[in-house]
């Protein structure tokens, strides 16, 4: 049981790092010709 | 590890006062919007309309737990404090 529950929070760590990588992204756009 | 790791957060102060960047621009997109900095030159996706509208209207709080507890469902706090730490780093928000 403790296995399971230590699965789930492992889980909710991971969709929490998702949520945040699906809110802020950054791009480089040095080097792109024509870009500036 | 992770880019999104607190390890790299470092000056984001949730009781401090903060406002967009003034050499920063967004562009609204379905999506949320694209922030450009036209002094590092960084491009920064905003993939949520309510983190647009709280980078707007940060300048118009005196915190930025205030603005997230006017803009931001408790539950989702977290994911937008890490979110605004990140635009520190980047340069999208600065101190007000």
């Amino acid at each position: 049981m403790d296995q399971v529950t230590a699965s789930t929070e492992e889980t909710v760590e991971e969709n929490s790092d998702v949520v945040e990588d699906l809110l802020v992204e950054e791009v480089s756009i040095d080097g792109m010709c024509g870009v500036y | 590890m992770p880019a999104s790791s607190p390890d790299v957060v470092t000056d984001f102060d949730l009781d401090q006062a903060w406002r967009k960047h003034p050499q920063v621009a967004l562009r609204e997109e379905a999506f949320g919007a694209l922030a450009y900095h036209y002094g590092n030159r960084r491009l920064i996706f905003l993939k949520s309309p309510e983190l647009v509208v709280v980078v707007r209207d940060l300048e118009n709080y005196p915190s930025a737990r205030a603005a997230l507890d006017a803009l931001i469902p408790v539950d989702a706090h977290g994911s937008y404090e890490r979110a605004l730490a990140r635009l520190v780093e980047s340069e999208v928000i600065c101190g007000a």
